[in-house]
């Protein structure tokens, strides 16, 4: 082979290796086919009631007709605009309980602005939207519920998305509440429920008492004029019973608060903490790992585990005029105990009986 | 592995020369040896990032007594940006009797001001503005200055080429309730990333750095960086540390440091994004990777020896992760001058490895270790959900070229001036967008 020739082979050859790798970059650049900003989400600012907002304006179209239904005591069906069916009830009567419950699941987006009843064991793979109170059956098995009135859910009950009830929110023992649950004004779980997201003026495990934790001093927030001081420890940090400490405590270690302490700041613990009967905190509670709270404890700031968390019977968190947040991925939190606010468990919720 | 040079010689050991060689395969080795760190450490992030616990504490906390607070944005001839970011912070879900906009007018000749003053006739009460018409140049000084303007514990600093969400003010808030947090970092993303080549590699850049880097240092308990905008700092941590260093040519870097060393940390929140504007053109971004060098590397000196050996709070992962993040823009002369000690020993006719284990080394390297920022970044990318994108992967060779060279650029002039005394000079980054 001609030696010019050779080498304009190896040249061409070797360019070729080199530029092959580079054909989808310059078709991607040409196309520009995925150039567009990372979306981030300049407006949901992470709200709660956003699917229930949304749920609720999409359904505005549906209202003559749910009115019409009431007054004329008939059923309707029809599509939406987005081509989804729905179902509008003007009356909840035993043919159609007996409908639902032969049905094995509803595929209709439901609405009705009469008091719904629903009968046990019924499924719904579509939004409800009540109008009206919403009572529902044991075993029942829902996609997301948007409720004006109160919303009640039946034992062993499931919800896959959401529900807002404009009233209270309670559900039965053994109901499972897989995703975002508010309401504008309480929340109330019995025995064995687990839960993800909460968020309410006050969530009540169980049966509470009427103002849980009322003898705790004035809140300390970061609102305060003047901070309080510092204290830092390397290593574990015991707060002895009744003892008052005044001041923010942050321990790069154990920490454990005997009963009866009240800290006037905040705590922070690096790994585990123990917090024992009739604590009060009034700032926030963090722990870097996994945190244990006593009974008849009152915490007004919010309640941070990096890990599990578990709250004892009688505790209190945040207050009416101060609600905040209490979040863990693990949470398991006795009948008795009154979050105001937010509760969080980013994993798995579990509502235990009292030991 | 030792060294043994080939026998090419006659016993070069014991000449001048020899021990010059000598002396240059065991800088080569050590030069090696450090690569492989960053490399390890390029893959330690990405693997946690993939497949480890990922910590976001203070993401869920939505329901608080928020306390008030101040958002310093600032802003140096800003006329083509300004109105965006005042217009977003007046929108931001956050109880607007607890938050006060101070725009940082730092000696602008453009209509800086007269946008800022027209926006503080329109939200009476909610923007405090802090014109400054002389004094030292650079942010850090700017934002000296206008901190007797500022008396809320919770302190926010944006960039005036940001753009901040509706939710971004309390996320970045919410970490301050943990009373050892001094600092808060939230994510960067370029909304111009599709402008051109450079806008798009600069994303892929960012991406990796963020989504990978400083969430992974997040997850494992290391140094995130604060980065001076999309930030915050709590005030009491600011006045235990000496308040900003108005020296400092990034005065992010620079705080990070101080606070770590003082017992408070710097946490990152990945979720809480906002949009900026990257350079478009290659100039501009040359410029700014200077800059980010040269402070950079001010503080590698400042604090680097007494981060890792002195007597502080830092923890031991800390000591160490954060003298590896000092070191980072140091890598690039580094890098250049073990090509070139490699080239050198190379052509003096000795070859420092030998035997399986080096080739199978090498080929190992060569077959990973090469790829490990690649890793990083695609990984970032898939994280992110993005697709397409990677196929852009190889031409961040191009961004890697620049940026070796243009920080080993800025690490050579920042020693010329050290000779010489000259000060240093704070260049703005230049904007893009078009005035409003």
């Amino acid at each position: 082979m001609n030696p010019y020739l050779a080498v304009a082979v190896l040249v061409c050859t070797v360019g070729l290796m080199f530029v092959l790798p580079l054909i989808p970059a310059l078709v991607e650049l040409r196309r520009k086919s995925d150039a567009l900003p990372l979306s981030v989400v300049q407006q949901n600012a992470g709200e709660i009631r956003y699917f229930s907002d949304s749920f609720r304006a999409y359904m505005n179209g549906l209202e003559p007709i749910m009115q019409g239904c009431v007054v004329a005591g008939t059923t309707a069906t029809g599509a939406l605009p987005d081509g989804e069916e729905y179902v509008v009830l003007g009356r909840v009567d035993e043919p159609l309980v007996l409908a639902l419950q032969q049905r094995d699941t509803t595929h209709l987006v439901m609405g009705s602005d009469v008091d719904l009843i629903l009968p046990a064991e019924a499924r719904f793979s579509k939004d409800i939207y009540a109008g009206g109170q919403f009572i529902g059956g044991i075993k029942n098995n829902f996609r997301a519920i948007l409720g004006e009135k109160n919303v009640h859910l039946g034992a062993s009950s499931r919800v896959l998305r959401w529900v807002h009830a404009v009233g209270e929110f309670t559900a039965d023992a053994g109901c499972g509440l897989d995703g975002r649950i508010s309401s504008d004004s309480l929340i109330r779980l019995q025995n064995d429920c687990n839960f993800r997201r909460l968020n309410a003026p006050r969530i009540e495990i169980g049966s509470v008492a009427a103002n849980p934790g009322a003898s705790l001093p004035q809140l300390h927030s970061l609102a305060n004029s003047g901070r309080p001081p510092r204290f830092l420890h390397d290593g574990d940090f015991e707060v002895q019973a009744g003892q008052v400490i005044v001041g923010d405590i942050l321990i790069r270690g154990k920490l454990h608060i005997h009963s009866g302490a009240r800290i006037c700041g905040s705590v922070k613990s690096v790994e585990d903490a123990v917090i024992a009967a009739g604590v009060a905190v009034e700032g926030s509670l963090i722990s870097a790992q996994k945190m244990r709270i006593g009974p008849h404890c009152a915490i007004h700031g919010p309640v941070i585990a990096e890990r599990e968390l578990a709250i004892a019977r009688g505790s209190r968190c945040g207050t009416l005029e101060h609600p905040t947040t209490v979040s863990a991925p693990k949470i398991e939190i006795e009948e008795g105990v009154a979050v105001f606010g937010t509760l969080w468990a980013r994993d798995y919720g579990q509502v235990v009986a009292t030991q | 592995m030792r060294a043994r040079p080939q026998q090419v010689r006659s016993d070069p050991e014991k000449t001048a020369s020899g021990q010059w060689l000598r002396a240059m395969i065991y800088v080569l080795y050590i030069i090696v040896f450090v690569i492989c760190l960053y490399t390890g450490r390029h893959y330690c992030f990405t693997l946690n990032r993939l497949f480890g616990f990922q910590r976001h504490p203070y993401i869920d906390i939505d329901t608080a007594d928020w306390p008030p607070v101040t958002v310093l944005v600032a802003a140096h001839n800003e006329e083509k940006v300004i109105a965006n970011i005042l217009e977003a912070l007046m929108t931001v879900k956050y109880p607007v009797d607890k938050m006060l906009v101070i725009p940082v007018n730092d000696r602008s000749t453009d209509l800086t001001r007269e946008i800022i003053d027209k926006f503080v006739e329109q939200f009476p009460g909610r923007i405090q503005p802090f014109h400054r018409v002389g004094g030292k140049g650079g942010k850090a000084a700017a934002l000296k200055d206008a901190m007797e303007n500022v008396t809320t514990e919770v302190i926010l600093i944006f960039d005036a080429d940001y753009i901040p969400g509706a939710g971004l003010i309390k996320q970045l808030v919410a970490p301050f309730f943990d009373i050892e947090v001094g600092g808060v970092m939230g994510r960067v993303v370029p909304m111009n990333a599709g402008t051109n080549l450079l806008t798009r590699l600069l994303d892929l850049e960012r991406s990796g750095g963020y989504q990978v880097d400083q969430q992974a240092r997040m997850n494992l308990r290391l140094v995130p960086q604060h980065g001076g905008t999309v930030a915050g700092v709590r005030l009491s941590a600011l006045r235990e540390i000496g308040g900003w260093n108005e020296n400092s040519l990034t005065e992010d870097t620079d705080l990070t440091y101080r606070l770590l060393l003082n017992g408070w940390k710097t946490v990152y929140q990945n979720r809480s994004e906002c949009y900026e504007e990257v350079p478009e053109v290659w100039p501009v971004r040359i410029k700014q990777i200077m800059r980010w060098a040269k402070g950079h590397n001010q503080a590698m000196v400042t604090y680097g020896l007494h981060l890792l050996v002195g007597k502080h709070r830092a923890t031991l992962r800390e000591r160490i992760d954060g003298t590896l993040l000092l070191g980072v823009y140091a890598m690039a002369p580094i890098t250049l001058l073990g090509w070139g000690l490699a080239l050198g020993v190379f052509y003096q006719g000795v070859a420092p490895l030998h035997g399986v284990i080096a080739l199978l080394s090498l080929t190992a390297y060569a077959a990973i270790g090469n790829l490990a920022a690649f890793f990083e970044i695609a990984a970032a990318a898939r994280l992110d959900g993005t697709r397409k994108r990677i196929c852009l992967l190889p031409f961040l060779i191009l961004g890697f070229g620049v940026s070796i060279f243009s920080v080993s650029r800025a690490a050579a002039v920042q020693m010329s001036d050290f000779v010489t005394g000259a000060e240093f000079h704070w260049d703005k980054t230049e904007r893009f967008r078009k005035v409003l």
